[in-house]
């Protein structure tokens, strides 16, 4: 589908320049955020109930006393002190990267020709869109797509009519539908068509 | 707003966890972690146990806070439409909701779609899931439901800008030659 002539992006006659840059959706990290959340709250609970029971001069909790005993006989540099380093520097790149990253990897964002409207179309939906032209294309028994964030991969197995002529209209196919779609960044195609095993 | 926090306190924790980590394996820490004496240091101060428990408590209701907060979200209970003659209707956020995922469901090519408002009362916005049909074209259902549902939903309410997320989906469905 083509915007229509009115649409900012059009004026100049020039389609391929559109006004609002489609940048990539944002996560908000809801699940990270939880866990961080939950964590925190447990650990500082916890400590908070046992410091005030012990304020109300009743005995500590058994695991705060073996914690801080923990703590002060465990040398740093033993195997048990390297594990949780190495565990600590492991989880804490993870969430650094979680939290710099914009995730969502699934959705590919569309062109915009409106400024007020963001719209982006699933990966596992462009997949479907684009088997089922190619599954038009005559010839064509059986065919799979894959759509990765870059690169769009179609495979496909003819059953009748020359392979090169099947291959000329999936190539064809493909190109027009994926310019169809929208998308703002345009992927890279290929296609792979082979002979249906009889 | 949520996004921003979360990802600052996200990538805090990390930092946090990553400088303890690295201290300990760059073996800048020496001998154990938390010895007694230095824990019994602080303890004959009066004001010592006081502050633990401030911090404390103040720690176990921001991270309440945070945990609550990824739980609902929020969408504006009702927004404020301008009748034109200077006085406002407030509609219920939740009708409102309900007529845009009839007037999206019953677009062409659409099999249903979910319109959770999001903004505020005076500035509203959507964030509108469309499920399109087998064999829809998704360009042409984002046009059509920018033209026929979200262009006359914003001109009825009299607003100046209606911000729309818009994420498209497919019914699952098998291959199958469409002769």
């Amino acid at each position: 589908m083509t915007p229509p002539a009115t649409s900012p992006g059009y004026r100049w006659g020039c389609p391929q320049r559109y006004p609002h840059r489609a940048r990539r959706f944002w996560s908000a990290r809801r699940v990270p955020a939880a866990l961080v959340a939950a964590v925190v709250l447990g650990a500082s609970g916890i400590l908070l109930y046992d410091v005030v029971a012990v304020r109300a001069s009743r005995p500590a909790m058994s695991w705060r006393r073996r914690l801080a005993h923990e703590l002060a006989t465990r040398p740093l540099d033993g195997a048990w002190a390297t594990g949780c380093a190495a565990a600590a520097v492991l989880a804490g790149c993870w969430l650094i990267a979680l939290a710099v990253t914009p995730g969502l990897r699934g959705l590919l964002p569309l062109r915009r020709d409106t400024p007020d409207v963001r719209a982006a179309l699933d990966r596992a939906a462009a997949e479907l869109v684009l088997r089922d032209r190619v599954m038009a294309v005559s010839g064509v028994q059986w065919a799979r797509v894959d759509v990765g964030r870059r690169r769009v991969r179609a495979r496909a197995r003819a059953h009748f009519r020359d392979l090169d002529d099947v291959r000329a209209d999936v190539d064809g196919v493909l190109a027009d539908t994926v310019r169809e779609l929208g998308l703002a960044r345009q992927p890279a195609l290929s296609a792979r068509v082979g002979r249906a095993r009889c | 707003m949520l996004r921003a926090v979360n990802r600052v306190l996200v990538g805090l924790a990390g930092l946090m966890l990553l400088a303890l980590g690295t201290a300990v394996l760059a073996g800048r820490l020496h001998g154990v972690l938390l010895s007694t004496a230095t824990r019994h240091k602080w303890r004959a101060h009066g004001w010592w146990w006081p502050t633990v428990i401030a911090v404390l408590s103040a720690l176990v209701l921001l991270a309440l806070w945070w945990l609550l907060a990824q739980l609902h979200r929020r969408r504006p209970r009702e927004v404020a439409v301008d009748c034109g003659d200077g006085g406002t209707v407030a509609v219920r956020g939740r009708a409102l909701e309900a007529v845009l995922e009839a007037e999206a469901g019953a677009l062409d090519g659409v099999d249903r779609a979910r319109a959770p408002l999001t903004g505020r009362r005076t500035a509203p916005g959507v964030r509108i899931t469309l499920i399109l049909t087998p064999h829809a074209t998704p360009a042409a259902a984002l046009h059509r439901l920018q033209e026929e549902v979200l262009a006359p939903a914003r001109t009825s309410m009299g607003l100046p800008a209606f911000p729309a997320e818009i994420r498209l989906r497919t019914v699952r469905h098998r291959a199958e030659r469409v002769e």
